[in-house]
């Protein structure tokens, strides 16, 4: 066998595994969900073609509009909540302000490492009329029968459930952040301090300059984490009451499985792909606006 | 480290950097210790008085917890998917990104856009699909149809991470062993896997994680009590326990039970892996 022979066979059986385990999984459903979007099907007999009439009774049910709302919501606190504080507890820890860093970082990680269902039931506990969260209100406001009664409002049963997303996953990017705040070239600091720079000027011209291109990454990270939190909020309230709480993953699984319209199920799928693909070229054109205005090209 | 030359913060400051991580820190720990304490209870003294610890705790909630609800399967059911999947992920992480870092091939510019695309998939793109293909062809059900999928998922981010870190080897060994008569595949065994243990490791403790507690693929893609792993024989054990919280709360901490351990040993490794992972990509 001639070199480049044995070089090319090494590399098919190398890397066709991996390829064919993923196209199979991940290539193949995805497009096979795209023809299915455009059929009635029950899940019996034949799928039936009918164009995008999956795409508009999607469009106009009330239920998934309320579901999109809860999932851009989800996105929106996870942008704009779990990214500033997870920034401001590793710039905490990094700037030293307080000792024990280990100790606070391990524990501030540690809801990440149990799984979303426990998370959930947990939570739901906490706040029920037997918990602990409705306990300390009434030992706080002195009123014995508080309970939480946020999920009967159609607008705002969320926001428990956007405080518990919160509450697992700022670690993650407090631990990320301050990761790359140390692998900051600290002669730039250097120079920033002996050229009698402030600390609010540090910040905001070395630091989060340098910072740029994780605090992208960690955006492109909290969005597609929040279209997918599927786990957590089944768990929780699948959905529920009467579809409050309901996020879009959550509706294309009803749709599917619980009343067999697994045309329109797909079609949701399909959604979900876009609405991810959609979002993340938003934010990328976001930073490489912000980037080119500000002249913090790397 | 330039820390020391920055003026370190005034008493205000520190007071209120102390503050808020000790919010931070209870607002993490507080739930899971009254999880922790409450599983001792029994429903009634759990419902009458939610906030103190009881002085005679309740073992038998956990005896119920394991027997009645299974946990034994579903445990092993979750170490065996965890395990196979993670094993084959880090393998395959590092022979894929053996060809796509040394073999200087065009196509495998190709081959890494077809995977970085994976980075934005989420579960829920396939899952229906998944669930379809998998049921025509006699997968649902089984305990491949789940591993099959988990190592598809975390393939993305193994080979970009095996690929960067193998990519940083220098050319020179492979290229000695070539000229000492060695195949490529020998190479993939004996020089370039033994000397990826970091990536390795961070490969398995970021997949470990990902597959021990997810939910989607076991709950859709099997059913019955005989292939499911913890999540989901949590969701349907504890999750419909609406009057016995005591046993419900035993379950919960028998689920979170492995991870913690795990994360109180590796947590060290676990959070460079998180850090590194993110970085990288």
């Amino acid at each position: 066998m001639t070199d480049a022979s044995l070089k090319r066979w090494s590399y098919t059986a190398l890397v066709l595994p991996g390829v064919l385990i993923y196209a199979a999984v991940i290539v193949i459903p995805i497009f096979y969900s795209l023809g299915l979007s455009f059929t009635e099907w029950s899940g019996f007999g034949a799928p039936e073609f009918v164009g995008f009439d999956n795409y508009t009774t999607i469009f106009s049910d009330p239920v998934f509009l309320h579901g999109l709302r809860n999932n851009l919501l989800i996105v929106a606190v996870s942008v704009l909540g779990q990214i500033p504080i997870g920034f401001v507890l590793a710039y905490v820890l990094y700037r030293r302000m307080v000792k024990g860093r280990d100790f606070f970082e391990t524990m501030i990680f540690l809801p990440i490492t149990i799984s979303a269902v426990v998370v959930a039931i947990l939570w739901d506990r906490i706040f029920s009329p037997w918990g602990l969260f409705t306990a300390l209100v009434r030992d706080i406001t002195a009123n014995p029968d508080w309970i939480m009664t946020i999920s009967e409002n159609r607008q705002l049963a969320i926001v428990p459930i956007l405080f518990v997303i919160l509450w697992r996953y700022i670690g993650i990017y407090m631990i990320i952040y301050l990761a790359n705040l140390q692998k900051i070239d600290s002669s730039m600091i250097e120079a920033a301090v002996l050229d009698g720079a402030s600390e609010s000027q540090i910040l905001t011209r070395v630091i989060l300059p340098s910072m740029l291109t994780v605090l992208f990454y960690t955006s492109i990270l909290a969005i597609s984490g929040s279209l997918k939190s599927f786990d957590l909020i089944f768990a929780m309230t699948a959905g529920g009451p009467a579809h409050y709480t309901e996020v879009v993953s959550i509706y294309m699984y009803n749709n599917t499985f619980t009343f067999n319209k697994w045309g329109v199920g797909n079609a949701v799928s399909i959604v979900i792909v876009l609405l991810s693909v959609g979002l993340i070229t938003v934010v990328r054109s976001l930073f490489g606006r912000v980037t080119r205005r500000y002249g913090w090209e790397e | 480290m330039a820390n020391k030359r920055i003026r370190t913060a005034g008493p205000v400051g520190k007071t209120i950097a102390y503050a808020v991580m000790l919010l931070f820190t209870l607002l993490t720990v507080v739930p899971i210790i009254w999880l922790f304490y409450s599983s001792f209870k029994t429903h009634g003294q759990i419902v009458q008085a939610p906030l103190p610890p009881t002085l005679e705790p309740t073992f038998s909630n956990y005896v119920e917890a394991w027997t009645v609800g299974n946990l034994g399967t579903y445990l092993l059911n979750s170490i065996i998917y965890t395990g196979v999947a993670t094993t084959a992920t880090v393998f395959l992480g590092l022979s894929v990104g053996y060809g796509f870092a040394k073999f200087r091939y065009r196509i495998s510019k190709i081959l890494i856009g077809f995977f970085m695309i994976g980075l934005l998939i989420t579960v829920h793109s396939v899952i229906v699909p998944l669930f379809i293909i998998e049921t025509r062809i006699g997968l649902a059900n089984t305990r491949l149809g789940v591993i099959i999928p988990y190592i598809a998922f975390g393939l993305p981010l193994a080979v970009y991470l095996g690929m960067a870190y193998i990519r940083s080897m220098p050319d020179s060994i492979m290229e000695s062993a070539r000229i000492d008569g060695a195949g490529y595949l020998a190479i993939f065994r004996r020089i370039i896997v033994p000397m990826s243990a970091p990536v390795m490791t961070t490969i398995t403790i970021l997949t470990f994680i990902s597959h021990w507690n997810e939910f989607v693929f076991v709950f859709v893609l099997t059913s019955g009590e005989r292939l499911r792993s913890l999540p989901v024989g949590i969701n349907a054990f504890a999750g419909t326990l609406v009057n016995n919280f005591g046993l419900q709360f035993a379950a919960l901490v028998i689920g979170i039970v492995p991870m913690i351990l795990f994360y109180l040993f590796f947590h060290r490794q676990m959070k460079q892996g998180f850090a590194e992972g993110a970085v990288k990509v």
